[in-house]
């Protein structure tokens, strides 16, 4: 795990917070963070409805060895804010995830969601535009038709590179419920959606249709015990996905089973421990993330103290269990108070699916290795992060005498909590989005 | 007792957290509010089973079978008249409507129990004493308690409300609810969340008796409603 120990920070936000980041709007908290396929873009979304993309510079002949740095590539407005005026209610602009598609042509496709509205943007460059049109003037303005005397064909020329992002496709009206999850299948035709009670799929040419696959909404509502909180499609096989519940467990499906797939074909549930049983048991059980490997192997799932890793041919009980931050089972009832139990934290693999990565409170991340079994504990703070220098890893004092470099479990700042963080699909760089800011750190090459 | 009172602390809490979760934006989050209720159901269980304790702490002799508690028979009482609000006519979604009716319907039940669950403790004996006849007219059993609530409630609030007016028309999603909970909560919301937040207890008993509540369990199941 010794490249864990040498990450360089990098600090990445539009210039106008970057100079105050102590003092930033409710919506410039990123809501999500996802890189594309190949790694070459990041893309970052905001409780203000906004997405951000970051492109990846080429790496220069000149500098071999200086790996290439992320840049604003593209900033657009993703979602407004709307009111959905049969039921009085304001429909938030946050845009809950973000998920890219395979580049299929030189222009980039992304998915973005916000509680309701699902969209597809292209994002595209433009570096050339035709000049010398007939029938208009520069300015786009119709010429009098009395004063063309001669014709003309239009030429491309260069121009200044423009990126520009357009809404090519509306999916709405389909959820009456909170989406909190998309991912696309492998087909690369379909994608699902998911709400607190049903998932729908649907195919990324037709609007005004989607197929409902998973509906666990009871016929009487007083009889509620659990809600969907995250769903993912298998990276290979089309036809599986699972999603988690507020309940603490997975199901995977086949969709070749049946067309509403409300039966399993796999149920992953671990027995609670008796010994751990509190009063929040239920609360903290909630998965609030799910992830297959890139193998399809297995799955991970976070809950609010822990990462698990399960195989797909084992139901009965993960195959290995991550501890985040236990020293916070013994402060439930605080984080309750202050609603910090209700946080859902994401995670993520690495590329080749030996290292996992996880958010905590004070901006701290966790990064397990589950072949040396070693974990670490990072910061992603400015005052502790200075160009080019090499992340320190942090330890949490539990109890008794405190160690210099500790840090109290008391002393933790639970406003500063990280919930998304991204891995590259190939190479060690990761993506950590701490309230408004978003810090990128790669692994040192030499 | 310190039991009872962290229990009573964290339902209060749970209350509380449900009312401002309605004004936050994007409206109610049905995760949310099931997770406060699974909350509200096992401080619930917590504070009935330190009562039960409590009462045979203080009364050797065989308790009576599952505390026939007359607050919760006026409260049964109370739920019937709560109307359904109508849905909108012919609404384009009708699952929607049907749905905002459902919910709206639901909660306005589980808004009048945990003002009186809060208040309960300092009027356990008061409780014993009217709960020897518990078939008695609802009034009867209705008025002494509404005067100790009247006499022992320290916010100048007022008190906790009645039964909500029938029939109003859907206002939006939640109408009765929103009228509900601001005048039962007027007085807790005055009160708010105790200072002084503590690691939860551990639940060591199971409760001797769990059949006491049935209102108590519609309001579970009702705030899950959502």
């Amino acid at each position: 795990m010794k490249c864990f120990s040498r990450y360089l920070p990098y600090i990445f936000r539009p210039p106008n917070t970057i100079l105050s980041s102590s003092c930033y709007t409710e919506a410039d908290i990123i809501s999500t963070v996802e890189f594309n396929h190949t790694g070459e873009l990041l893309a970052t979304g905001d409780k203000g409805g906004r997405v951000v993309i970051f492109q990846r510079e080429q790496e220069s002949k000149n500098q071999v060895h200086r790996r290439g740095e992320y840049n604003v590539y593209s900033t657009f407005q993703s979602h407004e804010p709307e009111f959905d005026y049969l039921k009085s209610l304001e429909i938030e602009e946050k845009i809950n995830k973000i998920r890219w598609l395979p580049q299929q042509n030189a222009a980039y496709f992304l998915l973005s969601t916000n509680d309701k509205t699902v969209k597809l943007w292209k994002v595209s460059e433009r570096d050339k535009r035709p000049e010398g049109y007939n029938l208009k003037d520069e300015e786009g303005r119709l010429r009098d038709p009395a004063t063309i005397t001669t014709l003309r064909v239009p030429v491309l020329r260069p121009m200044d590179l423009m990126v520009e992002a357009t809404p090519r496709r509306v999916f709405a009206n389909a959820h009456t419920y909170h989406i909190n999850s998309i991912s696309v299948n492998s087909d690369y035709e379909t994608y699902m959606s998911a709400d607190d009670l049903r998932i729908n799929l649907w195919n990324f040419e037709i609007t005004n249709q989607s197929f409902n696959i998973v509906d666990i909404k009871p016929a009487n509502m007083e009889e509620l015990t659990e809600v969907i909180t995250a769903a993912e499609f298998h990276p290979h096989h089309c036809n599986t996905f699972v999603y988690s519940s507020s309940k603490g467990t997975i199901r995977l499906c086949d969709m070749r089973a049946s067309a509403l797939c409300d039966r399993h074909t796999k149920f992953f549930e671990e027995p609670e421990d008796p010994s751990n049983r509190s009063f929040f048991s239920e609360i903290i059980s909630s998965i609030s993330d799910v992830k297959f490997s890139h193998s399809g192997r297995y799955i991970m799932t976070r809950d609010y103290l822990t990462v698990k890793v399960w195989d797909l041919n084992m139901e009965n009980r993960p195959i290995e269990t991550y501890q985040v931050h236990d020293y916070l089972r013994s402060k439930l009832c605080s984080l309750y108070e202050n609603d910090c139990i209700f946080d859902k934290f994401e995670c993520v693999w690495n590329g080749s699916d030996s290292v996992i990565m996880t958010g905590s409170y004070n901006n701290f991340f966790r990064m397990f290795d589950r072949n040396t079994k070693r974990d670490v504990t990072l910061e992603a703070s400015r005052e502790n992060s200075k160009p080019r220098a090499i992340l320190k890893p942090r330890k949490v004092c539990v109890g008794g005498k405190r160690r210099k470099d500790e840090i109290s479990v008391d002393s933790l700042d639970f406003s500063k909590k990280i919930l998304h963080t991204a891995w590259h699909p190939s190479e060690n760089i990761i993506a950590v989005a701490a309230t408004n800011n978003l810090y990128i750190f790669q692994d040192k090459v030499n | 007792m310190e039991v009872q009172k962290e229990a009573q602390r964290i339902m209060t809490l749970s209350v509380w957290k449900m009312y401002h979760s309605r004004m936050q934006r994007g409206g109610l989050r049905l995760h949310r509010s099931l997770q406060l209720s699974l909350v509200m159901r096992s401080a619930r269980e917590l504070y009935l089973a330190a009562k039960v304790e409590a009462l045979e702490l203080e009364a050797p002799s065989p308790p009576a079978p599952c505390p026939q508690d007359p607050r919760l028979h006026q409260a049964r009482e109370a739920e019937v008249p709560a109307a359904c609000p109508p849905p909108d006519g012919e609404p384009p979604e009708p699952m929607d409507a049907q749905e905002a009716a459902e919910e709206a319907a639901a909660p306005p039940r589980a808004a009048e129990l945990p003002a009186r669950c809060s208040l309960r403790p300092a009027r356990v004996g008061r409780k014993r004493r009217s709960s020897s006849n518990p078939s008695d007219g609802v009034d009867a059993g209705l008025a002494p308690s509404k005067k100790a609530r009247l006499e022992e409630q320290e916010a100048s609030a007022e008190p906790p409300g009645r039964l909500p007016p029938a029939s109003a028309p859907a206002e939006g999603a939640f109408p009765n609810l929103a009228r509900v909970l601001q005048r039962s909560f007027s007085g807790l919301l005055s009160r708010g969340p105790a200072a002084a937040p503590t690691a939860p207890p551990a639940r060591d008993a199971t409760p001797a008796c769990r059949a006491a509540d049935p209102v108590l369990r519609v309001l579970v199941r009702t705030v899950v409603a959502f």
